[in-house]
Parts: structure tokens; sequence; C-alpha cells
């Protein structure tokens, strides 16, 4: 690698960052509103550059790539193609635009996965994975609230936790695959993932009845 | 408000989308009933939101951006409406049913219930209805995998508890049970079936409805 391509990348990378913490989930929230009243390419282009490499990151970490070259590219035109059509339902007192951007994301993977797997795709995942269902508001102060207390909580967990909730919750593995890579119980592959979320501080504790 | 809901590893793997059609469409027929389970769930996916902000960011091609401009200008614009013509029942539920339940085509193996069935997924779990009649009682049976039933309409009680509307019930293959549903209204459930159950008692085998499938 030449020195003038390292200098590119890590000029690329301290200008993510510095996206990355001057924009604050509202200014997502703003780009898409902007996308949804105005059609706004401007808007859109910019939470293009930001999603766009996460989306193919997301994609990657599930292995999809290895079904077809072309296809974590597919899947991030899909995505964006979607949050482009859907922006209209967008609405931040629901949820936060990373949070809105996800759920697309991991529908649109979904259906992707079934429909590579010739699977006859009886029901779509936007009808289980309803983006639309909820009725009641949880409110934009209460959404930041979690991802701050969730942001917080990853920093301080052991490395074997996080591991297990990123193969978890991103690479479109079960519990029982991911205990099966990890060559680990699937017990403890539960037990690590409880325990994560008992330290971010997420309530789901509260449904173990 | 619903007193039986998904395990929080259950939960975790729909959130992430990672269980099978037959778990997805029970949890999310249950979701519909449970602002409990919605309000943990839209806790998850925040959660997932900050580990996919967090993901090493890949590029993406130069040309990415222009292709898609291009699909936005030429492909149709506007989301079809997809409303759903069965409101009686959630969304994934509705989106597996024609109009009527009467356009099912329903086998009454027994008595008191008769059954109907939707479709088989992936993994080979049968998604289907069930419907018993007001008091009426299906013979103690065991399960050869796992079967999920959410009570859509009245209610029933087994040995281990009694069930009303938005329910999850898990029943393992260790589990027996004799369901009876409630006495002043019929009971309709979302099943999904892992395999065949089999009946216990004697002439099970003669009432299995579901070995005769």
């Amino acid at each position: 690698m030449s020195a003038a391509n390292v200098i590119s990348i890590l000029s690329s990378k301290k200008a993510r960052t510095m996206t990355q913490t001057s924009q604050s989930a509202d200014e997502w929230a703003d780009l898409l509103e902007a996308v949804a009243r105005r059609q706004d390419t401007k808007a859109f282009e910019a939470l293009f550059k930001h999603f766009a490499p996460l989306i193919k990151a997301f994609a990657l970490s599930s292995g999809l790539h290895s079904q077809g070259d072309h296809l974590p590219e597919e899947l991030v035109q899909d995505v964006m193609l979607a949050i482009w059509r859907k922006s209209a339902s967008y609405d931040r007192r629901k949820a936060a635009p990373s949070t809105w951007i996800f759920t697309i994301a991991r529908n649109q993977r979904i259906d992707m996965l079934r429909r590579l797997n010739k699977y006859r795709a009886d029901v779509s995942a936007d009808a289980i994975w309803d983006l639309e269902s909820d009725t009641e508001l949880f409110g934009e102060v209460r959404q930041s609230r979690i991802q701050d207390k969730v942001k917080a909580g990853l920093c301080d967990l052991p490395v074997d936790q996080r591991q297990v909730m990123a193969k978890v919750f991103l690479e479109d593995k079960s519990h029982q695959e991911v205990a099966d890579e990890m060559k680990l119980p699937l017990g403890t592959v539960k037990s690590r993932v409880r325990l994560a979320m008992k330290k971010m501080k997420l309530s789901l504790e509260a449904l173990d009845l | 408000m619903s007193q039986w809901h998904p395990q929080p590893d259950q939960l975790v793997e729909f959130a992430a989308g990672t269980c099978h059609t037959g778990m997805s469409v029970a949890i999310s027929v249950h979701l519909h009933y449970c602002p409990q389970c919605r309000a943990a769930l839209s806790e998850l996916e925040s959660a997932s939101a900050v580990l996919f902000e967090q993901q090493a960011a890949v590029p993406v091609d130069d040309s990415t951006f222009e292709q898609l401009m291009q699909r936005i200008q030429h492909e149709p614009a506007a989301e079809p409406v997809t409303k759903s013509v069965n409101t009686r029942f959630p969304k994934a539920l509705a989106s597996l049913m024609p109009e009527s339940l009467e356009s099912l085509d329903w086998r009454q193996p027994m008595k008191n219930l008769r059954v109907s069935h939707l479709m088989t997924d992936e993994s080979g779990m049968i998604i289907g209805l069930h419907h018993m009649k007001a008091g009426g009682r299906v013979p103690n049976h065991y399960h050869r995998g796992e079967e999920i039933s959410v009570v859509l309409e009245g209610g029933f009680s087994d040995q281990l508890g009694s069930y009303g509307v938005g329910d999850f019930i898990l029943r393992t293959p260790s589990d027996t049970h004799s369901p009876r549903a409630d006495a002043h209204e019929d009971c309709l459930m979302l099943s999904v079936v892992a395999a065949p159950v089999k009946l216990t008692g004697p002439l099970g085998w003669l009432l299995n409805p579901f070995l005769k499938a």
C-alpha cells in the first residue's frame, strides 16, 4: 500500500470520526425529514455517506458476500431505496434515526436471505417486523437515553460479552449458531447476552417471569 | 395485558431476525397484544442500532450512489399501499390468511376442535389455527417437538395455567397437557408446531388430528 493511500485512509477515517461526533441523532432526523418533505437529494446523500458503509459492514457480517460478490452492494441499495421511500413514515418521537435505519436494514436483509434460499416468501419481513405498528410513543428523550445507556454500557463490557453481543445482534446467527461457532455451550452464550443486557441496564430482565 | 410472554432470548433472536418464520410470526402476534414486550423489543432494537453504528465502516463502490439515484428515478416511486383486508387479526397473521376464516380449509378431527393449516416454514414448523368450542377439551397429549400457541380470541386452561388473549404459550416435548377452552366463549389460537403431536390417552391414535394431517 502506498503512503498516499495510507494517508487518504487515515484522513477519511478522521473525517468519519469527526462527522460521527459532530452529527447528532437530531441532525440525522432532520435529514430524514428533509428527504420525506422535499425529496431532498443532498440530505439523502449525507445519509448515504454515513449509513451506506455501515449497511455494507452489516451485510458482510452475515456472510452475504459468500452467496454472491455483488450482494452486499445490492443490500446497500435496497436499504437506502427503502429509506428514501419510507422516509415519510419516520417519526422522530418513536425511534432514533439509527434505530429506524437498523430495523430497515434488518428487514431488507431477511427478505434478501429468503429470496436467496429460494424459500417461498409467504410473508414479508415488514409484515412480521412491523415498522409502523406501535401506537405508543416512547418519546425522543427516552430513545436517546436508551442509546446513551447502551453506548456507555458497551464500553464497559468484557471482551467476551461484547463479542457475543455483536454476533447475536448483527451477524444473523441464532444463539445456537453462535455457540457452535465459538465452541461454547448454548447456556454460556445466553448468559453472556443476559449479563451484557444487565450491564447496559436494559429492562429485559423484567420480563423474566 | 398478556400474562405469558416469550423468553428474553427468544425476543433477542426476534429483534435480530434470526429465529425461524414460525417463531417470528408467533412473537409478532404476541407483540400486537403486549405493550410490555413491545417496549422490551424497542430497547433491543436501540441496543442493536448502537452496535450497528459502532461497526467498522466498509467503503461502498464509487458508483453505488449514482446507481441508487437511477433506481429511485426509474423504479415506481410510491410504496404500494398494502392495507390488510383482514383487520380482525394482527398484521403478521392477516398476511397469511384469506379474507374470511370460513374460506380456510378446516379439518375437524374431534367434536371440540377444528384445525387449519396456513403454511409450513423453512424449518418444518407448521403454522396454523386451532379453534376450540367453548368448554371443549382436547385429550391429553404430548409433543414431539415445540408447540407454540398464541391466544387470539377467548381463552383456555390446562394443567399448567390459564391463558387469555395475547398469551404466548410454549410447550416442549416433555410437557403433557389437555387444554380446555373457557366455558363461555370459543377459543381461537395461532398454533406453531414442530412436528405432529401424539395423544397419550386411550384411543389417542384414533383422535390425533395432527398425525392424520
